[in-house]
């Protein structure tokens, strides 16, 4: 118990002294994490919302392939990454492999599906008049669809928040793609992982508060849009 | 009265239910309609068919003599020239003025043109004052007055009105029932459904009679 107590101390200290170590990881994982959150919003905001209004015989595929992928192994989707960013690869002449951009790539895989389905049930709960509501008012197709985007707005945001909760928290895709170097593509959680298996436990400890604040602070936001 | 609309052997199917099945049916303009019927008795169907919000399972639609094809982008500029109020209308979050212009904007026009409807709309339901309230704070009477003046903003050729004076205080149907049996003499077209036995005779217009999708009597 001591043990812990004693790293527990020593990481509030990390925190407080603002440890250049902590203070990279925590920057480079906000940075990469809102990168692929903004991306994953471009992408999977529209497809949850063509696939919540398309009437297509086709729709139960997609909605299945939406879920399957919202639960892909963040390592899996590491490994995809990589094939495509390594040397050998067809990207690997950009030279992405190892960068924060990597990570974002990445990041924007893993949360795009993420984004997608939940925008996918905000527009499934959406009230339904709203669409003819619209287009008897002379809407056009898009202009109906971005009012009705509007109107559900803050399922628009839940999908953009827990596309970055998905995307902060997780380990693989920034180990595999990013490489974990440090002051560079070191994330909060590649350096939790790191530092614990050299017996930094107190490092660890530091970045898992701060890492859990942030969560804390997305759930939070999250309630309150949900509330709204 | 020129013929506005014609229905040749229109059909609505959802699974293995007949919504709709209409032999002929002619609309004239400028002129009101109530459309009776008891409860699934197809008058809420008929009504999107009209509005072009729902294409017919089978059967032609005739709109001032043209044929619609719903698969073609014309359909969308024939809807401009409609109106549906659904019995529960839905008002868009934000002011009444937002609700009141949305039509206008969606047909890109703005400035003083946009407020100037916005104002004379509000003053027929008797809602001077509103425009900068809150939709979703206004009562049901409220709404569905507010949900009158936007169809009423964008002057349409053809209102279709799915039970407009259901579920509101009779002070707010008498005014209602004003403006809309007023219309006509504006050239609008209407089509209403109701389930008041006296609206035919009281509001001197068509009369048209649904029972289980076909129509079953026709006044016109």
């Amino acid at each position: 118990m001591d043990f812990l107590v004693s790293s527990f101390a020593a990481a509030l200290r990390l925190i407080v002294s603002f440890s250049p170590d902590v203070v990279d990881a925590v920057r480079t994982s906000l940075s990469v994490s809102a990168g692929a959150t903004v991306c994953a919003a471009v992408f999977g905001v529209p497809a949850g919302l063509a696939v919540g209004l398309s009437g297509s015989r086709w729709k139960g595929v997609a909605v299945t392939g939406l879920n399957t992928l919202m639960a892909a192994p963040t390592v899996v989707v590491g490994l995809l990454v990589y094939g495509f960013l390594s040397r050998q690869g067809p990207l690997g002449a950009l030279g992405l492999l190892f960068t924060p951009t990597a990570i974002v790539i990445g990041g924007t895989l893993l949360a795009s599906p993420i984004v997608a389905n939940y925008m996918l049930a905000s527009v499934r709960g959406a009230d339904p008049r709203i669409l003819p509501t619209a287009l008897t008012l002379g809407a056009g197709p898009v202009r109906a669809a971005a009012t009705l985007v509007g109107e559900i707005r803050f399922g628009v945001f839940a999908a953009v928040i827990a596309g970055f909760g998905r995307v902060v928290a997780e380990v693989g895709v920034a180990m595999m793609l990013g490489g974990n170097i440090r002051g560079y593509t070191r994330t909060m959680t590649t350096a939790i992982a790191l530092e614990t298996s050299k017996g930094e436990f107190s490092f660890g400890m530091a970045l898992g508060i701060v890492l859990m604040t942030v969560a804390l602070i997305v759930n939070l936001f999250l309630s309150l849009l949900q509330r709204r | 009265m020129t013929e506005l609309y014609r229905l040749r052997s229109v059909t609505m199917r959802y699974g293995s239910n007949v919504a709709v099945d209409i032999d002929s049916l002619a609309i004239d303009s400028g002129r009101l309609y109530t459309l009776t019927g008891a409860n699934g008795a197809g008058k809420s169907t008929l009504l999107g068919i009209l509005a072009f919000l729902t294409p017919p399972t089978s059967g032609e639609v005739f709109y001032g003599g043209e044929r619609i094809d719903w698969k073609n982008d014309i359909v969308r500029l024939r809807r401009r020239k409609v109106t549906l109020l659904h019995q529960s209308p839905y008002l868009f979050g934000g002011t009444v003025f937002r609700n009141v212009a949305y039509g206008l904007s969606a047909r890109g026009i703005g400035g003083d043109a946009v407020a100037s409807a916005v104002d004379r709309a509000l003053r027929t339901v008797a809602l001077e004052g509103f425009r900068d309230r809150d939709a979703r704070e206004l009562s049901g009477g409220e709404a569905q007055r507010v949900a009158m003046a936007r169809a009423l903003a964008l002057a349409p050729e053809v209102l279709l009105l799915d039970e407009p004076l259901a579920n509101i205080d009779r002070e707010t149907a008498g005014l209602l029932e004003a403006v809309i049996a007023s219309l006509p003499s504006r050239g609008t077209t209407v089509v209403m459904t109701t389930h008041d036995p006296d609206h035919p005779a009281r509001l001197s217009g068509g009369s048209i009679v649904l029972e289980g999708g076909k129509v079953a009597h026709a006044d016109l």
